[in-house]
């Protein structure tokens, strides 16, 4: 990057089951008005707007952010890449920041899917309408035909996906933005009603909606104000198609190549080589207990057969960063801002404005986006230093 | 305190979707009781189902050669929840590598004892060997067929 970029403002609605009380243009006005008010600027500073919304279908209104272009007169763009919406929205934003173009950016991701009545239906369409709709293919079933190989290739277990789950939880209870606010044990989770194996009730995410704003701005606008420095951000593509990745010598499909990818490109230029030591807070993209072993060899946290052991040493390494201070997508997802939100939870918290969450000395955190089949990863490294 | 107003929606729309020619002639092939892979002139994958180009080398397909009938089951789920527009279940949905692909293709697996889901995983986790089964009447559709046990 050329210009450093840091987040000066952050603004978020609650996550919840549906905000009957709020229009879309209600909430995307909520986030953004927040993420400038956090920032200390009003809406003429900022030069170009990027909102993202992921499937139509899941709000039944195409372009659902239409109604909240606000600020006019400056460029303004949508973005939709499935689950990475959130992070490809603050990357585009960044980069219009980093290049110059823009000294100040607003970017805002909204999530409407509590206008649908059915979720699931409106995800099969998400898949290849020629060889691949035709079969049960959700989020749900997506994910539990991977968290079966990463049992069979790796070692996991039902109940290691119970325990991550219950410990998503368990943070999320100070989470006053979560949408789910649960007192669970790994026992209640593996007796919750079995979706899919190997994936439980309590296993999978909620389906969560509100929006989520940022200020993004350059080194002259960081001055005097609390910012979160962008020290390395990534985004890399992968094969769309999952069988592909199933035999593939250099990364199969639980190995989530597309997020090493984004791993190393990212702590290249973040300078982190020692992510078990340089992050205090990790915000995962983990609608699922197994989509956040999955991270765990990609980040560079452990190697892959050692990925049921880190589970555990998790509870017992207090020198190891905090996973998901927020509750992550386990406690609240809405879709569209998700992966946005892994960003603002790590702002928050080298801001030190993570309020009973907040984590001790925060200098450096990383927030981590999957979209689609996964063939979508975002990886961003904040921290308190310029970088 | 004003009353909140929500209003009713629905979304109903037809579609067609084009399958382009290299999926019409591997459905094609299918109501012929084959299944088709087509190979990347760079990598040498055979890639099933098949496609007119392998986007890992950005190279069209080249030559076509049939795979299967056995495979090798790679990884499955069984739904065990009722989910609006899906079917119902229980239902085995797995990935296969059919003898001779570099690639699985997703299909359901038929014919399992399901009256123990965890048995019925554990068994599938031993990754056993299936073979494709066509219905009575291919309609050269992918669900002309599903695996079942070899």
């Amino acid at each position: 990057m050329s210009e450093p970029v840091a987040v000066l403002g952050v603004g978020q609605t609650t996550y919840k089951r549906r905000h009957p009380e709020s229009s879309a243009a209600d909430l995307i006005w909520a986030a953004a008005e927040e993420a400038l008010a956090d920032a200390g600027l009003g809406i003429d500073a900022v030069d170009v707007i990027i909102a993202g919304v992921a499937p139509d279908a899941l709000a039944g209104e195409n372009c659902v952010e239409k109604t909240a272009i606000f600020g006019t007169g400056k460029p303004f763009l949508r973005v939709n890449t499935g689950g990475v919406t959130g992070s490809s929205t603050a990357f585009a934003g960044a980069s219009y920041v980093a290049s110059g173009r823009a000294r100040a950016a607003l970017v805002v991701s909204l999530e409407r899917m509590g206008q649908a009545s059915t979720s699931q239906r409106v995800f099969n369409t998400i898949f290849d309408p020629v060889y691949e709709k035709d079969f049960p293919l959700t989020t749900i079933t997506m994910a539990a035909l991977r968290a079966s190989m990463l049992m069979r290739v790796y070692g996991y277990s039902e109940r290691d996906w119970a325990e991550i789950a219950a410990r998503n939880y368990r943070h999320a209870l100070r989470n006053p933005l979560a949408h789910l606010h649960l007192e669970v044990t790994p026992e209640d989770v593996l007796d919750s009603p079995l979706l899919a194996w190997p994936i439980h009730r309590l296993e999978a995410c909620p389906m969560s909606e509100g929006a989520c704003a940022l200020v993004l701005g350059g080194r002259d606008l960081a001055a005097g104000r609390n910012a979160a420095w962008i020290q390395g951000m990534a985004s890399t593509s992968d094969s769309y198609a999952m069988g592909d990745r199933i035999r593939r010598p250099e990364g199969s499909l639980v190995d989530l190549l597309s997020l090493q990818r984004s791993a190393v490109r990212a702590y290249a230029d973040a300078g982190v080589s020692d992510p078990r030591k340089e992050f205090g807070v990790v915000e995962l993209y983990s609608p699922f207990s197994s989509a956040e072993a999955m991270t765990y060899p990609a980040l560079g946290f452990c190697a892959p057969l050692d990925g049921p052991r880190f589970i555990q040493e998790q509870q017992e390494d207090p020198s190891l960063p905090v996973f998901n201070p927020s509750g992550g997508p386990q406690a609240a997802n809405p879709v569209s801002a998700t992966a946005m939100v892994r960003i603002a939870e790590c702002a928050l918290q080298v801001r030190g404005l993570a309020g009973d969450r907040q984590v001790a000395d925060v200098r450096r955190a990383v927030a981590t986006g999957q979209g689609g089949a996964t063939q979508f990863s975002t990886v961003c490294v904040l921290g308190t230093q310029t970088p | 305190m004003t009353e909140l107003v929500s209003i009713p929606g629905h979304w109903d729309f037809d579609y067609t979707y084009f399958a382009g020619e290299a999926a019409s002639r591997f459905f094609a092939e299918l109501r012929n009781t084959r299944v088709m892979g087509a190979t990347c002139p760079d990598c040498r994958r055979v890639l099933v189902p098949a496609r007119s180009f392998c986007d890992a080398c950005f190279q069209r397909t080249t030559d076509w050669v049939e795979v299967g009938p056995e495979g090798t089951l790679e990884t499955f789920t069984i739904i065990t929840a009722a989910f609006p527009g899906l079917p119902e279940p229980p239902i085995v949905m797995a990935y296969v590598t059919l003898d001779g692909a570099d690639t699985a293709l997703v299909n359901l697996v038929l014919g399992l004892d399901l009256s123990d889901i965890g048995a019925a995983a554990a068994g599938l986790q031993r990754q056993p060997r299936v073979r494709v089964q066509y219905g009575p009447e291919p309609q050269g559709r992918i669900t002309d067929f599903a695996f079942v046990l070899a």
